[in-house]
């Protein structure tokens, strides 16, 4: 026991000398002068980047050319409008000529949207004429008090499941048949909590409106008129529609300051890599484990400490935080391994190009579909969205969407540490290899393939939650298909792209028995990784179509079924394990074969693995 | 003269082909233009009523003159349809039930105003549909009432030219799109120049210079040539692409004009950066926050780069447009000439 701390408090302090060492370091190449003009050049882009939002750049500016007699009573329009650009009549250059009877509008695309602009122009212009009338109430007749009610949870007709009485509760056994959703006809369901009256038949709802005031908690991400804008009174013009997207205002603020974090953390990482640098710190007594901890904690540490100062900015707080760091620690992590990979500054650069918008997209995506609460979920940024209503977030639903990207990153630490040695460190080889060699370096003997396998499971279902959020808009008819091969890629992909790097590395013998040992192991720690996909249930992603296409061949969530015998529960509960054995062997004989004879193997694994995949979900259906 | 840069430029380029960092770049350029055009299709058609199939029922209740007024105004508008009922708590009920999708309660107030009480579900981006749908029929309300008034009015408002068809994704095409498109490789190619530089001052290869026959100055030449030759060129390819793809693009040449003036403006920053502070932590941050300097600087401009762009690409520039792109050009070379001139007085061995 005493053992255990003493050896903990040693390794702490090795990462706190490295990451003293690393900030030190970073802050002796940064000289007196650098700082002073960086500073400066920091302070006017803001100042010009304030007086442009203040000012309004206008990226639209005299777009269009405009022929007016000034004395026309359009002219002021014309002239006030920034798009617009007022000529004489007799310029033949114009798009639209404005006489005293017509209006003639070159018939081009651009004669038609300079019509359009027109129109907006003179509407606006007559708005503002008004403001100047003596009589108020003639110039504005109209008033309008403008509020935002919340609804139960919106699901679009047909891609909810039916029988789902109790939406995300799950819990509740209320099974298939039931008087449900039949009533409404539209398709409609509570999703939440403790909503058991509102969804059902339609009589019963006449006070609903009473009902809703009493703070129905329905957890749609609604809280974004409020955000934005808000219940407004005034002239129909005054109406300023809510800004829809409230996640990519937030995605910017929180995501675009991490970019320049690990620009630093990248270039530091592969300034060892550069003519051997990092050779003393690997030959000194410290595990590279310790000096990659150490040389991370600097880069975390600030990373943390923005978010904290952009969350108190924005009003979020402790969830903010807690939702947004994991991201942080997923781009750092990324970027690791990247640095570990790449071969110069500039493929670096691409790589942390990449990084960013993978992640930038991951996680604006999915927030797109608000008025879909269980899709929304896959990005933490919707945790903050609702933080920032003030809504409070069931544990369940939290580690859903940050535990897969927390997972992730442990992975991606644990691969770029794998690779924390001379021989990949200070050698240029293409990043595929690099990646092969940081996989098998994860592999010692025959159980660290299922162990992989099972360390995969973060990635798969992280892509296969992106691929979820980007095939969503689309018709379920063509969604369910589509949804089952990227399952299928992505899942056969994940089972033996390691094996394959140990083949190559010729850690085992290129024999069948012991590609099916392999196999099979691959199989098994898939499988037992998979278990862990319960979490989707937890928040109720099962709910849609969509979600349940996605994990039910996994065997998740096939327990709820009433009336079937122990037998075949056991029987469906250990076909997958069957499936992804079998799959995972014929990719490892093909992986024995060499990488062309892998290729053909995988494409069989798939076309296996998509064809049970239909089975059950028909089966299911 | 010219060989030992067109030798330099050349092996810059086979190390981006070698590395397939080029075809990242393309990969990377190509998926963002996609992905903000499919937000803005997206935000466009919430915006524009138009646009999108996207039916909204209204419930309205209320006074029984202001009930038809309003009905009319609703009808007028596109994808809007009203329909009456006889109270607001029936209004409620189908608003909950989701029978319409906002209710709209009028009635005359004292001073003879419409009052007009709306509710709009709060779900996000059904609402924003909803709200602007709304608005537009309660203008045109405003539009027919104003009428009705106009003789307690001093000046009368202008009449409106009816509406007519026009693509809502046409401004942002040029306006967005293009600038984006043009101006993304040249932030990619100072990026460039700022990682080749840096990373030779880190792996201590200019030292070799000391026995070549090749100036320093002949090496960063080389490096701008490389890389501030590939933003014109991928430049040059969008606009292609974009013809290809329908949007018409005008005076092509001009653009590649200005896109190579701008490329040699930021390339010599990059290249200025990184022989100030050679260290590429220190030396991307000063670059970017540069970057970011010269752009925001230049939209406050009366002709601003995007701007310009967008006018050119459209065809309704003038005058005015050219003579801005003649003199980023010129800027271009000055800012190389002055590059030149610190270059010859920097001894590359005392950098890092």
């Amino acid at each position: 026991m005493t053992d255990l701390r003493t050896r903990l408090v040693a390794h702490a302090r090795t990462v706190l000398r490295i990451a003293r060492w690393e900030v030190s370091r970073s802050a002796g190449t940064l000289d007196r002068r650098t700082a002073v003009i960086g500073l400066v050049a920091v302070l006017v882009a803001g100042g010009i980047a304030a007086g442009a939002a203040g000012g309004g750049v206008a990226l639209d500016r005299d777009l269009y050319r405009v022929g007016i007699a000034s004395d026309s009573p359009y002219y002021d329009a014309v002239d006030q409008s920034s798009t617009l650009d007022p000529r004489p009549v007799s310029d033949p250059n114009v798009e639209l000529v404005v006489s005293e009877t017509h209006i003639s509008v070159a018939d081009t695309q651009t004669g038609r949207a300079a019509y359009s602009a027109f129109r907006d122009a003179v509407q606006s212009y007559n708005e503002r004429q008004m403001a100047r009338e003596e009589n108020q109430s003639a110039a504005f007749p109209v008033v309008v008090d403008l509020q935002y009610r919340e609804r139960a949870a919106l699901v679009p007709a047909g891609s909810r499941v039916d029988g789902g009485a109790g939406g995300g509760g799950g819990e509740a056994g209320t099974g298939d048949g039931g008087g449900t959703d039949a009533g409404t006809g539209s398709g409609t369901s509570g999703d939440a909590d403790g909503a058991g009256g509102t969804a059902t038949d339609g009589p019963a709802a006449s006070d609903a409106a009473a009902a809703d005031d009493g703070g129905v908690d329905a957890p749609s991400l609604g809280g974004m008129a409020s955000l934005f804008g808000g219940d407004t009174s005034g002239s129909p013009a005054s109406i300023s529609p809510p800004f829809p997207f409230a996640s990519l205002v937030l995605a910017f603020a929180f995501l675009v300051p991490m970019n320049f974090v690990i620009q630093a953390y990248g270039s530091s990482v592969l300034n060892e890599r550069i003519n051997r640098r990092g050779e003393l710190l690997l030959v000194a007594p410290i595990s590279p484990g310790d000096i990659v901890a150490g040389k991370t904690l600097p880069y975390l540490l600030g990373t943390v400490a923005i978010t904290i100062a952009i969350a108190a900015a924005v009003g979020g707080g402790v969830v903010s935080v807690a939702a947004v760091v994991p991201i942080g620690l997923l781009f750092l992590a990324s970027t690791f391994v990247g640095a570990m990979f790449a071969r110069s500054f500039k493929e670096l650069t691409f790589v942390t190009v990449t990084v960013s918008v993978f992640l930038t997209t991951y996680t604006f995506v999915p927030a797109i579909f608000t008025n879909v609460t269980p899709i929304a979920l896959i990005s933490p940024l919707t945790l903050v969205v609702r933080d920032l209503a003030g809504e409070s977030i069931p544990l369940g639903e939290f580690l859903f969407s940050v535990g897969p990207i927390l997972l992730a990153a442990g992975v991606l630490f644990l691969l770029g540490v794998g690779v924390y040695r001379e021989e990949d460190m200070f050698t240029q080889r293409p990043v595929p290899l690099k990646f092969l060699d940081a996989l098998d370096s994860r592999i010692s003997r025959a159980r660290s393939v299922a162990t992989l396998s099972a360390l995969s499971i973060p990635f798969v279902f992280i892509a296969e939650l992106l691929a979820i959020a980007v095939l969503f808009v689309l018709p379920v008819d063509l969604t369910v298909p589509m949804i089952l091969l990227a399952v299928a890629v992505i899942e056969e992909l994940a089972k033996s792209l390691h094996v394959l790097a140990a083949f190559e590395k010729a850690r085992f013998s290129r024999t069948l028995r012991s590609s099916l040992v392999l196999g099979g192991l691959s199989g098994l720690g898939f499988f037992v990784g998979e278990k862990f996909t319960a979490i989707a249930q937890l928040a109720g992603l099962q709910s849609l179509t969509l979600g349940q296409t996605a994990f039910a061949p996994s065997g998740v969530g096939i327990g709820d079924g009433t009336g079937v015998s122990a037998l075949v529960v056991l029987g469906l509960f250990l076909a997958p394990l069957a499936l992804h054995a079998v799959t995972a062997s014929v990719t490892a004989f093909g992986a024995s074969r060499g990488r062309s004879a892998y290729g053909v193997a995988l494409a069989g694994a798939i076309a296996i693995h998509l064809v049970y995949n239909l089975q059950v979900v028909s089966a299911l259906g | 003269m010219g060989s030992p840069r067109l030798a330099i430029a050349r092996r810059e380029l086979g190390s981006l082909r070698k590395e397939k960092t080029i075809v990242l770049a393309l990969a990377i350029q190509l998926f963002v233009a996609a992905f903000s055009s499919f937000l803005v299709v997206g935000l466009v058609s919430l915006y524009d009523p138009g646009a999108a199939s996207y039916q909204v029922d209204v419930a309205v209740a209320g006074d029984e003159e202001a009930v038809e007024d309003l009905l009319r105004a609703v009808g007028t508008e596109d994808g809007l349809s009203g329909r009456p009922y006889s109270s607001t708590s029936a209004a409620m009920t189908a608003f909950q039930e989701r029978q319409v999708d906002a209710v709209l309660e009028a009635s005359t107030g004292e001073d003879g105003r419409i009052r007009v009480a709306a509710v709009a579900p709060d779900t996000g981006v059904e609402t924003t549909a909803v709200v602007v749908r709304l608005r537009d029929a309660l203008r045109e309300l405003e539009r027919n009432e104003r009428a009705e008034r106009s003789a307690f009015l001093a000046t009368d408002p202008l009449s409106l030219p009816p509406a007519a068809e026009s693509s809502p994704y046409f401004g942002f095409t040029y306006t967005v799109l293009v600038p984006l498109l043009l101006f993304l490789p040249v932030f990619i190619s100072g990026s460039l120049v700022v990682d080749s530089l840096t990373e030779e001052v880190a792996r201590g290869t200019l030292e070799l210079l000391r026995v070549a026959p090749v100036s320093f100055a002949a090496v960063v030449d080389g490096k701008l040539l490389a890389a501030g030759g590939l933003a014109p060129v991928q430049a040059v390819a969008w606009m292609l692409l974009l013809q290809l793809n329908g949007s018409t693009i005008e005076s092509v040449p001009w653009l590649f004009g200005m896109v190579a003036g701008l490329s040699a403006v930021v390339v010599t920053l990059g290249a200025a950066v990184a022989i100030t502070s050679p260290d590429r932590r220190v030396a991307q941050l000063l670059y970017s926050i540069g970057v970011l300097l010269v752009f925001a600087g230049t939209s406050l401009l009366p002709l601003s780069p995007a701007n310009t762009a967008a006018r050119l690409a459209l065809g309704t520039a003038g005058v005015g447009a050219k003579v801005a792109v003649a003199g980023l050009v010129f800027v271009g070379v000055v800012a190389l000439v002055g590059l030149r001139f610190v270059v010859d007085r920097v001894d590359p061995n005392e950098l890092g």
